[in-house]
């Protein structure tokens, strides 16, 4: 599995690529998660647009990554999940833990509507 | 003679059956990935079956890696998968401890408890996935996991 990370305004997105599986990828995905959120970034989006498959080890290292994003007061949402991937998610249930979205706009519309919710709620 | 050998392949049923194997090695699992989806075109299995197939063989295997053979990838992992009039039967194989399946499923990962942990879901996809499930463990050889998916929505007996 490959990582690409892109920082979009305070959005950091993560687009990965081939299969998530556990092994190497558990630690690669934590630790970038991690280091992500030791640099302040309190939304984090997952590309899963080029990752064919999901197995339930792939599941957890999503989950343990969410997990840890709310921990820490921040978000993590997911985007461009193929019809494969969203099996799985629906016998998990994992679609009632992720929102996901369908496409890239859509995912950064709505991180810039809830911090305006937040703002709007303070205030 | 080809009727010698005809009838050879018929009582090995070597004729409905693909064999495979691999080291323990997670990254193989791409290798099998790609034989299952080939399996399943040939078969004529729609998009829906062939994803629900080929998460479940995947996760057979993941836990034959992970669990049966702890990342030992000298450790074969086997494969059978028996193509049927009415059915694709596949048999993932083992030659670990074995594991307390009782206990493994009385853990439900998505209730409340399970949902958030990060693992746990692999025999729980799979039964969901599959129209059978089935573990053979008693016979000293490791863990044979069977999974069989129906054809053409014909009815399992």
């Amino acid at each position: 599995m490959k990582i690409k990370q892109e920082a979009i305004g305070d959005v950091y997105v993560l687009r990965l690529s081939g299969q998530l599986m556990g092994g190497p990828d558990a630690d690669a995905v934590r630790e970038t998660v991690y280091s992500i959120l030791n640099q302040g970034f309190k939304k984090i989006l997952v590309d899963l647009k080029d990752v064919s498959w999901v197995n339930s080890t792939g599941l957890g290292i999503l989950m343990s990554s969410h997990v840890t994003a709310t921990q820490n007061e921040a978000v993590l949402h997911l985007m461009r999940v193929s019809s494969r991937i969203d099996s799985i998610f629906m016998v998990t249930r994992l679609n009632t833990v992720f929102r996901v979205f369908e496409d890239e706009k859509q995912a950064l519309a709505n991180f810039a509507d809830d911090a305006k919710s937040t703002k709007d709620s303070k205030s | 003679m080809s009727e010698m050998k005809h009838d050879l392949a018929e009582k090995s049923n070597t004729r409905n059956e693909i064999e495979f194997t691999m080291p323990s090695r997670l990254e193989l699992l791409v290798v099998l990935d790609t034989l299952v989806s080939a399996i399943c075109k040939e078969l004529d299995f729609d998009e829906e079956s062939t994803n629900a197939i080929a998460n479940s063989v995947i996760e057979a295997a993941t836990n034959a890696v992970q669990h049966g053979h702890e990342h030992h990838e000298e450790r074969p992992v086997r494969f059978a998968f028996r193509m049927a009039e009415d059915r694709l039967e596949i048999r993932v194989q083992d030659f670990g401890e074995g594991f307390d399946l009782e206990r493994v499923e009385a853990l439900d990962p998505t209730g409340p408890e399970g949902l958030f942990k990060s693992r746990g879901r692999g025999i729980f996809i799979m039964r969901a996935m599959m129209d059978n499930l089935e573990f053979e463990m008693d016979s000293g050889d490791g863990v044979t996991v069977v999974l069989t998916k129906m054809r053409n929505g014909a009815a399992e007996n």
